[in-house]
């Protein structure tokens, strides 16, 4: 790679790095009540990180009670939280573009979110919504599992099979969530928010599990080499050495991973894992070693910005009617691009 | 370099090959060609792993191919398909970056050699200007050129090409075979062709494939012949030199011979030209034909002998000796068929003429083409002798297809006879 190209990655990340840092403490300060930056520096920076070792209270160190609750308790979990969310989707739907060679892939594509979807209204209708996280992980894992059972023939699955059969199973998914709805009764409206995405009763427990989310995110990076190949097509991809129907397992499996617990803590947020990686290719260029951070990144700093917003202007209204409020007419101006083009 | 014993393979249990057995010796350029659906992009794809084979064996280097890793696999074999589909604009340099993939270790980044092989592959096929252009805006030639620049960036001992050029204007094909013959010694080339005047110029050997099976191998001189080809394609097609290169040009023919017209044993007697149409058509339908009498220095001599069609000569302005006649007596004899095509007759040649005696006449048809006439060159003049000819009530044909249906009636009515 030639210094000048490399310099100008390198920069478009540091850059994006740089925006998320500063949205971070944004979103931290901003919400109902707006907290000023002072009050979240601790007197004694050491001294804190000991006690939170040793497992102390750190209430102590701030000057103000209040405020220390309101970041770090409810501000901090939701902020990383929807950081999180959007790297995950971001990443997924760049590894799965990458699969079906089609920038209008998206995690979802292989009933990732309807089997999500049916998982947590299963609980919410015959269990109260009880372990609600668990049900739409093992939903979202076992669609994109029974997808790729499905799809797989002498222990091959072509990606148009992939593709089709990932419809198919969402549209039976969605159909089984329908009819949940339609008798779900008065925990109705609770499916409906579920679907629509959002972040408003994250906690501490929801972002430890969403840390397997830049873990995953760490072996899509090392996948990176072999998905560039394996995006020309996968005859072309056998013959430059990639082991074509071993490296597809593993990709689905990362990402639906990524895309289950994304799913199982925010719910279906739509266009951050179409939309992201999209924008991305267009700015780091197509090479997944660059477009996996890359969209990481940009994913976290949308998904962010998308709930500082609804969280402090719009009174909680689900994040995901303003990713896909946004996220539409982007796309449908990207898509006349491209037929110009 | 590549055995192949006994090879079968097809899709989902149905054999598409079968029992294929060849061999490249290295550095060779074997040629694949056989009609649609003969089985040879099968093969290739089952030399290239993509099709897993159903029976037999095929050795690379001495050890069976399945016994490969597939990058182990990918440092020694690498693959130039028809088209490769681009739906990301990766760079140039990319694309042929991706060649050095089987040599990479993960996490590791690209060596000085890594870009030294790549910036050798790019320069070799001529695409180096183009390394920082997005593959998906440039041209479906120059993108070739990258695909084959990354299958060198590969170093392998053995490039398949699967129709490689197929797509491509006749420049850019030329061009990009010459790439692929030029690599050398170390390179053993393996492609299927579609254009068999391209196989014929560029491959060493060349394996002829039909209905899944190998139906003949050896250089392009000794597969490309006139039967085969009609045997395979069902074409009717001359084969003749190229006066530049010595290999074999195949020009197929529009026209459509009958096919009962095969095995039917025909002399012409023609001149000056007057038969040479006759003889491609009428060999490539497979007549069993003889020619003469000519003199070496008629273009039907030429034709004769580059189809390989026996014939009596006499050098120009010699007379036609009695021994002479005798040998055209008995090509005349065995004839089922004598075509007579119009010319001028001069004492030279007419010899020809008076050989037609009433016996014989039975089986000539004679042949006028539009603008083609008899004319009597003979001190006499009179042409009293085609007279004779005409008043024997001889079918006179003006067309190449209304010779072929009196031909075919002839043919017909003699085995009727028996």
């Amino acid at each position: 790679m030639p210094e000048t190209s490399r310099i100008r990655t390198v920069s478009i990340i540091t850059l994006l790095g740089a925006m998320l840092f500063c949205a971070f403490f944004l979103a931290l300060s901003l919400g109902p009540t707006t907290v000023p930056f002072s009050a979240f520096i601790p007197n004694d920076i050491v001294g804190m990180i000991v006690t939170l070792f040793t497992g102390g209270d750190i209430s102590g160190f701030f000057p103000d009670h209040t405020s220390y609750l309101i970041i770090y308790s409810i501000r901090l979990p939701r902020v990383i939280a929807a950081i999180l969310v959007g790297a995950g989707l971001a990443a997924a739907g760049a590894a799965m573009q990458g699969l079906f060679r089609n920038s209008m892939a998206d995690p979802y594509i292989i009933g990732t979110s309807s089997g999500g979807a049916f998982g947590a209204a299963f609980t919410i209708v015959f269990m109260g919504g009880l372990f609600l996280p668990v049900f739409a992980f093992i939903g979202a894992i076992g669609a994109t599992f029974l997808v790729y059972i499905i799809a797989t023939r002498q222990g091959r699955a072509s990606v148009e099979t992939l593709l089709l059969t990932g419809i198919a199973i969402s549209m039976f998914f969605s159909s089984i969530l329908s009819f949940l709805m339609y008798s779900a009764g008065k925990s109705l409206h609770q499916i409906v928010f579920w679907l629509m995405g959002g972040f408003w009763n994250v906690s501490w427990s929801d972002v430890w599990l969403g840390l397997l989310i830049p873990v995953g995110g760490i072996f899509l990076i090392a996948l990176a080499r072999d998905l560039n190949i394996l995006s020309l097509g996968e005859e072309d991809a056998l013959h430059l050495g990639v082991n074509v129907e071993q490296f597809k397992r593993v990709l689905l499996f990362i990402s639906a991973a990524v895309t289950a617990v994304a799913v199982s803590i925010a719910g279906s947020i739509g266009f951050i894992g179409l939309i992201t990686p999209h924008v991305m290719r267009l700015i780091v260029g197509p090479d997944h070693r660059v477009l996996f951070p890359a969209s990481m990144i940009a994913g976290g700093l949308f998904l962010l910005m998308a709930d500082t917003l609804t969280r402090s202007f719009l009174g909680e209204m689900p994040v995901g009617v303003i990713t896909s409020f946004v996220g539409a007419p982007f796309f449908i101006m990207l898509l006349r691009r491209r037929m110009r083009a | 370099m590549i055995d192949v014993n006994g090879l079968s393979a097809g899709y989902g249990g149905d054999d598409i090959i079968r029992e294929i057995t060849l061999w490249a010796e290295k550095g060779e350029f074997v040629g694949i060609i056989g009609p649609n659906g003969s089985g040879k992009t099968t093969l290739l794809k089952t030399l290239s792993r993509v099709l897993e084979r159903s029976g037999g064996v095929v050795t690379l280097e001495g050890r069976i191919l399945s016994d490969y890793g597939q990058k182990e696999l990918a440092r020694i074999m690498s693959v130039v398909p028809q088209e490769t589909g681009m739906n990301f604009s990766y760079t140039v340099k990319d694309i042929v970056m991706m060649g050095r993939f089987p040599y990479q270790e993960r996490f590791k980044k690209e060596t000085a050699d890594d870009y030294r092989i790549v910036r050798e592959a790019m320069e070799v096929t001529n695409v180096i200007h183009l390394k920082d252009r997005a593959v998906t805006e440039i041209s479906g030639g120059e993108r070739q050129r990258v695909i084959i620049a990354r299958a060198l960036a590969q170093q392998p001992k053995v490039i398949l090409l699967d129709e490689a050029t197929a797509h491509l204007d006749i420049n850019h094909q030329v061009e990009i075979l010459s790439i692929i013959r030029d690599l050398g010694e170390n390179v053993t080339k393996i492609g299927v062709f579609h254009d068999l005047n391209l196989a014929a110029e560029f491959c060493d050997r060349i394996v002829l494939m039909g209905e899944g099976q190998v139906r003949a191998i050896g250089t392009p001189a000794e597969v490309l012949t006139i039967k085969n080809l009609r045997d395979e394609y069902g074409i009717t097609a001359m084969v003749q030199s190229n006066p530049v290169t010595g290999r074999p040009l195949i020009m197929p023919l529009s026209e459509s011979v009958p096919s009962v017209l095969r095995g039917v044993r025909i002399h012409i007697i023609s001149g000056g030209g007057s038969g040479a149409g006759l003889m491609y058509t009428l060999a490539a339908a497979g007549c069993l034909l003889t020619a003469g009498v000519l003199s070496p220095m008629d273009s039907d001599f030429a034709a004769a002998s580059q189809l390989g069609i026996p014939c009596i000569t006499v050098p120009a302005f010699a007379p036609i000796t009695p021994a002479v006649c005798g040998a055209l007596g008995a090509y005349l004899d065995e004839a089922d068929v004598i075509i007579l095509t119009a010319m001028p007759i001069g004492v030279g040649n007419l010899p020809n003429i008076q050989a037609l005696t009433s016996d014989r006449r039975s089986r000539l048809i004679l042949f006028v083409p539009p603008g083609g006439e008899f004319t009597d060159c003979t001190p006499a003049g009179d042409g009293s002798f085609l007279a004779a000819i005409r008043d024997a009530g001889c079918p006179v044909v003006s067309s190449r297809n209304d010779l072929y249906r009196e031909v075919e009636k002839r043919v017909i009515t003699r085995k009727s006879r028996k």
